[in-house]
């Protein structure tokens, strides 16, 4: 068949797509036409005119390796050259997406830009990010009812101190021994190993957490950062520095968690006096009594003077 | 820790259905503590903390606070701090800043005992091990129950929220199979009798989705006062959730509710309703902080919370009061 002239998209559906008046609408709004096939036939939807039926179109797989996803889009520009390919697994939300903030992005351009070039681009970037939006949404839906995995080995993705790693673990593995065993991360320390002492204190999504009472298991896409991802480079964190110019350790066994977890708490708001900062510091415990030095580190940063 | 199956639930109803002889794992400060111990030893462990349940808002009068709001975001959230700060307060008492940043709401309604028997296996306890015996009793009672306990059970509740949550009246709302329903939460607390290993009003299927406090002038008074072996991080020896409205310094309503000393949060109505229309002075709080400790049964070491608990709900009662200490 012959695709309508100028910019289009293309989208091939594992199953027949219901593209609802909602949809067609947006596509209206939005001034190009949508070539949506599913393998037992098709349908084009123009800017203006009624919608098209038409026959299947195996060369047209074929030409763009459209396979079992449940979406493959394909965005022609002007002269029919491919702009993006993306596959995503769901069909309906994702053009809606696509179409709806394409279109918001053309109504909201200035005028004199070059309107083909623009929807183009537009209907790219908008395709993009409704194809990871629906892969980000899709994940933690594994099939129908409860995800099980374990108790033997299974795998876990986090970001650690800025870097994607996979562990693979046992379910019962705390967070605490997965960064040491596991990454070699030695930095968060084992004190009680039951949330009392704050030694392997660690930020979780940017909150600071006890590292021994958190499964890694239910961590799944998680950020964390350690005593290791503070520093840049040569550079140490200004908290890091502060406990080295106020001396605010002896043993430094503690350090580790303590300098996370003061670095966090300055985060959270800064402390009206010294008895804020013992409260707020209560979870990290020191052995060796550092607390006047460690109290006089974290003044420092927070620019509370001596 | 042992080996146990991992399981996420997406939905609550799939949690639900899932939930028969798995344990529920929200924060996991709790459940998590308990298992590397093993005192608790699930075959299955059902991921909770990516359901939609943390919302906290303001709403026909009350607060209403999801299952899986953060200790945290409660006690700092600025509508709890204003009108029922009794609750704020007594959530920043208690644990510290980590824990509070994991721990959840619904997890402090379920939290277990600190009794130092209850966590070592080389004891009996009739909690962990139905009908063993309490090695508890005659033992190292100083942070044991006073109140409440009896000849299978004398472990403390540990909660400071549930403390501040019963002297607000606050209400449970739960989820199981058959649908939802609200209950009182001084009803979701059992006392030991001869079966302390029952600790709460729920059955098998059942999820806790959120807590209600009703939002009231009373409320807004609220107070919360805590005595401990520490200044801070430590397990209360005696707390008290109060709050007192005396306009013209006569009592028009009050309500308090004591922590460390009982094996559920203690709240005893008649002694709430003997201060109405007396003046509020620490002569009425004294007598109704007598009252409610009436039937106390201090174990060898822990005589002492008798007169520290009256202490406590009078000071507690005086500052919710605005009463001259």
């Amino acid at each position: 068949m012959e695709l309508p002239r100028g910019p289009c998209l293309l989208a091939f559906c594992a199953s027949q797509p219901r593209l609802e008046e909602a949809f067609r609408a947006e596509l209206r709004g939005l001034g190009a036409p949508l070539l949506a096939l599913w393998p037992s036939g098709g349908i084009l939807l123009g800017a203006d005119d009624e919608p098209i039926q038409v026959p299947p179109q195996p060369e047209l797989w074929r030409l763009h390796g459209a396979g079992s996803a449940a979406l493959t889009a394909v965005l022609l520009d002007d002269r029919h050259r491919v702009r993006l390919r993306r596959e995503a697994p769901e069909a309906e939300a994702t053009l809606l997406a696509a179409v709806r903030e394409a279109g918001r992005a053309v109504r909201s351009a200035p005028r004199g830009v070059g309107r083909r070039e623009l929807l183009v681009n537009s209907l790219a970037v908008a395709l993009g990010i409704a194809v990871l939006q629906a892969c980000a949404s899709s994940r933690p839906r594994l099939a129908t009812g409860v995800a099980s995995a374990g108790p033997g080995v299974i795998d876990v993705n986090l970001i650690v101190n800025g870097e994607k790693r996979t562990l693979s673990v046992e379910p019962r593995v705390v967070l605490l021994d997965a960064l040491r065993e596991n990454l070699g991360l030695t930095g968060a320390k084992k004190g009680c190993d039951m949330g009392q002492c704050g030694a392997c204190t660690v930020l979780v999504e940017g909150q600071r957490v006890n590292s021994c009472l958190k499964l890694v298991a239910q961590l799944e896409g998680a950020s964390v950062t350690t005593i290791e991802g503070l520093a840049r480079g040569a550079e140490l964190h200004p908290m890091q520095q502060a406990f080295l110019d106020e001396d605010a350790l002896q043993c430094g066994y503690c350090t580790p968690g303590q300098i996370l977890s003061a670095v966090a708490l300055l985060q959270e708001g800064k402390p009206a006096d010294d008895d804020e900062i013992r409260e707020r510091m209560s979870g990290n415990l020191c052995r060796c009594g550092a607390y006047p030095n460690i109290l006089a580190a974290i003044k420092s940063v927070a620019g509370m003077g001596h | 820790m042992r080996l146990f199956t991992f399981q996420r639930a997406a939905e609550v109803s799939e949690a639900i259905a899932a939930a028969p002889g798995a344990a529920f794992l929200a924060g996991g400060t709790n459940l998590v503590d308990l298992m590397k111990i093993e005192v608790l030893n699930p075959e299955r462990v059902l991921d909770i903390s990516r359901l939609q349940l943390r919302e906290i808002a303001v709403r026909d009068g009350g607060l209403q606070i999801g299952a899986l709001a953060s200790n945290t975001a409660v006690a700092e959230h600025e509508e709890v701090r204003r009108r029922a700060p009794a609750l704020s307060e007594a959530l920043l008492s208690g644990a510290s800043p980590q824990l509070r940043n994991s721990a959840t709401v619904g997890g402090n309604l379920m939290q277990r005992t600190r009794c130092a028997y209850y966590r070592d296996l080389a004891t009996r306890c009739n909690k962990r091990q139905p009908g063993t015996g309490c090695d508890a009793i005659g033992g190292w009672t100083r942070m044991h129950a006073i109140l409440g306990t009896s000849e299978s059970c004398i472990a403390a509740h540990p909660s400071d929220m549930c403390v501040a949550l019963y002297a607000l009246d606050a209400a449970v709302r739960v989820r199981g199979p058959s649908g939802e329903r609200e209950l009182p939460v001084s009803d979701l607390h059992l006392l030991p009798g001869d079966h302390p290993e029952m600790e709460f009003a729920l059955g098998p299927s059942d999820l806790i989705v959120s807590v209600r406090v009703p939002l009231n002038d009373l409320a807004a008074r609220s107070r919360y006062v805590k005595v401990r072996d520490r200044q801070s991080y430590a397990f209360a020896l005696a707390s008290c959730a109060a709050a007192v409205q005396a306009p013209g310094g006569v009592v028009r309503l009050a309500r308090f509710a004591l922590g460390g000393v009982g094996t559920k949060p203690w709240r005893v109505p008649q002694a709430e309703s003997w201060m109405q229309g007396r003046p509020a002075s620490r002569e009425t709080f004294t007598r109704a902080a007598e009252m409610a400790l009436q039937g106390a049964r201090p174990q060898r070491d822990n005589a002492f919370k008798v007169e520290l608990a009256k202490r406590t709900a009078v000071r507690a009662l005086m500052l919710s009061a605005g009463a001259q200490a």
